[in-house]
């Protein structure tokens, strides 16, 4: 997966390139304020970052495309579809753009902003 | 557009409270549903939760339950009410961003009894700022540069001098919604490149022109200016219902004069009947309508005056109608060919329609009958004994035919087996687990677990007085059974069917198949459907014609 053999050569896409598309179209999905790192040692997510490598991790599992991402809510929202809604648009830009399947997306709600209180 | 200035006068008058927001609410939900399909047909992307129109019809569906009932007069209650309802139903994108709009517009409203100008405009900026919180990269040329266009239009106008009220403003962003949303395509590539604009943005504009039509006392039910192109144009659709007292389908093919004006040429059609579609090509333009008897020259009429008419068809739905429903009936009836060896089945049908839908499953003959014409041993062994098989399964379908059955059973030489299925729904069930390849003895098995998944419900005309179970009947009321036994007694059969699901807990199951009876209209059939299927939203709701006698409904709950 991600590797593909032309008569030029081959092309091989990183799954950083992947997380990149994914990050973008994450930020695009209303309801999403923000991203949010794994901390791999305890798991608890420490702040929000724009860093495009953090908060979306892809794994390529044989012919499969695992992306998981970790996202931060704006208070308010209805949680569930705001994640529903990251799931489906990711699928739809990676797909698009990279034309392969992908197999499942984890999406993770690491937190809420809150920007007003009613 | 016919504005009714009279009540838009009155309206004017008034103080806006809570209860009027509850009514433009409504009125705006009423128009997002009639048009909930020209907003899906604008969705470019194919995701799986992209169709907009439903999610946003969904989402203020949600919103509506939750104040429907709700006699609170203070505005800015009532509108918290919505934003609460809006946020619990939310679904998809498009909804999520509509429940923060109203979120939004709740706070801008909170503290006022009533609505005035200066709280609108506040409440409508509010809506926009809370939406555009809740995403990091706004795109724009969707829903949120909509509601940016309605903020923008209101605030602007509150800077003339014109002394204005909540309707002039209501005017006002609708306007303003109407000019955002053609300007989508300008702003997001590819919408300009699917020639469509913004579906969500659409989906606002209709809410509010909904408020708006609703404050002018027009109608909501005829979807607005759709033209479409003439090959998109499906009448055979249409003819699925035909409504009450429209008994005419009349289509009309004209060239319009120069200054057609399509808003009052949708208007004018309006006033006249019902399932409306104007579709256009090349110039010409294709009118359809269903009318009541009396006015079906009317729309000819109209046109007339209009351009120029190319043709002109006219048709009796009602004849066309029964025509559909008398081929339907009078096709014979295919049964399953039993090799020899195989299990065949045999059923006992108390309807036609049933017969069929039975024949679909595969039974190999049928024996009518039914509660108040119970078969005879005799004309069960004739359905079985010429079949080329000596494996036979038997669905009584009633409990008074399962003694008869088993009769039929003592005296063939073939092999036999009677599944006890008391009800039509559980002889339905039980053919679902037929494996005709099978042994009898285990399919049958197998078929008689299969009763037990399946809730049995009939709705039918009490003959005498009487009090059973507990619940007391007059002669002549309509009475629910449930599994057998008498569960609630009623004045129609609309109350009948929903008193019988309530008991049934029909809310905890996934489908609800109406089979409905000789004495049952199809169209009625489908407006009783229609009002369970607003009711129990969760399930799966279906109506088969089944052609009993004497039960309006049998109905099966699984």
């Amino acid at each position: 997966m991600g590797q593909e053999t032309t008569s030029l050569g081959g092309i091989h896409i990183s799954p950083g390139a992947v997380a990149t598309i994914a990050y973008h179209a994450t930020l695009q999905s209303y309801g999403v304020v923000g991203l949010a790192p794994k901390n791999i040692a305890d798991g608890i997510v420490k702040s929000i970052t724009r860093e495009p490598s953090r908060g979306v991790f892809v794994r390529y599992n044989g012919e499969d495309i695992d992306i998981e991402i970790h996202i931060i809510v704006e208070y308010g929202t209805r949680i569930n579809s705001v994640a529903e809604s990251v799931a489906n648009t990711v699928r739809y830009h990676v797909e698009k753009a990279l034309g392969l399947k992908v197999n499942k997306i984890d999406v993770h709600v690491a937190g809420l902003r809150v920007s007003n209180t009613d | 557009m016919s504005v009714n200035t009279a009540r838009v006068d009155k309206l004017r008058r008034r103080q806006i409270d809570g209860q009027s927001l509850k009514r433009l609410v409504e009125a705006g939900l009423a128009w997002l549903h009639t048009n909930q399909q020209i907003v899906n047909s604008l969705n470019v992307f194919p995701v799986p939760d992209g169709d907009t129109g439903t999610n946003m019809f969904l989402t203020l569906t949600s919103a509506y339950n939750e104040i429907k009932d709700s006699g609170e007069k203070h505005l800015g209650k009532m509108a918290g009410l919505v934003a609460k309802g809006a946020l619990m139903g939310a679904r998809g994108n498009s909804g999520v961003i509509l429940s923060q709009l109203w979120r939004g517009f709740a706070r801008g409203v909170q503290d006022n009894a009533t609505l005035d100008v200066e709280t609108l405009v506040k409440a409508f900026a509010e809506s926009r700022d809370t939406a555009y919180k809740g995403v990091v990269r706004p795109v724009e040329g969707t829903i949120l540069t909509v509601a940016k266009g309605i903020a923008a239009g209101t605030e602007a106008s509150l800077g003339s001098a014109a002394k204005r009220d909540a309707i002039d403003i209501l005017e006002i962003a609708v306007k303003s919604a109407d000019e955002s949303v053609k300007q989508t395509p300008e702003l997001l590539p590819v919408l300009k490149q699917a020639g469509v604009v913004d579906s969500g943005g659409k989906g606002l504009f209709f809410i509010l022109e909904g408020m708006l039509r609703h404050v002018y006392g027009e109608s909501l039910d005829t979807p607005l200016a759709s033209v479409q192109t003439l090959s998109a144009m499906n009448f055979e659709n249409a003819m699925q219902e035909v409504e009450e007292g429209q008994d005419y389908e009349v289509v009309v093919d004209f060239f319009p004069n120069s200054g057609f004006e399509l808003q009052s040429f949708y208007g004018r059609l309006d006033e006249m009947g019902t399932s409306i579609q104007v579709g256009e090509g090349e110039g010409m333009y294709r009118m359809h309508i269903h009318v009541p008897l009396e006015k079906r020259y009317e729309p000819i009429d109209y046109i007339m005056g209009l351009g120029t008419i190319t043709k002109v068809a006219m048709e009796n739905l009602l004849a066309q109608m029964d025509d559909i429903q008398k081929n339907t009936s009078q096709q014979p009836i295919k049964f399953s060919a039993v090799e020899s060896g195989q299990i065949a089945v045999v059923v006992v049908s108390p309807g036609t329609g049933l017969s069929r839908i039975f024949a679909s499953l595969g039974v190999a003959a049928v024996v009518e009958g039914g509660q108040t014409m119970n078969p005879s041993t005799q004309d069960i062994l004739g359905a079985f004994e010429k079949l080329p098989t000596d494996k036979v399964i038997i669905l009584p379908n009633n409990k008074n035919i399962i003694m008869a059955a088993n009769q039929a059973k003592e005296v063939t030489v073939k092999q036999v087996a009677v599944v006890p299925s008391r009800t039509v729904p559980q002889g339905l069930a039980a053919m679902l687990a037929l494996n005709p390849d099978g042994e009898v003895d285990s399919v049958a098995e197998k078929m008689t677990k299969a009763l037990g998944m399946v809730k049995t419900g009939e709705i039918t005309i009490a003959t005498r007085t009487v009090e059973i179970d507990g619940v007391n009947v007059q002669e002549g009321q309509v009475i629910a059974l449930l599994d057998g036994k008498l569960v609630a007694s009623s004045g129609s059969v609309e109350d009948g069917c929903l008193d019988l699901l309530e008991q049934a807990n029909a809310a905890e199951y996934e489908l609800i198949t109406f089979f409905y009876g000789q004495d049952m209209s199809h169209s009625e059939a489908n407006r009783i459907a229609d009002v369970i299927r607003e009711k129990y939203s969760g399930q799966e709701i279906e109506v088969q014609e089944g052609g009993q006698p004497h039960y309006h409904f049998i109905i099966s709950v699984e």
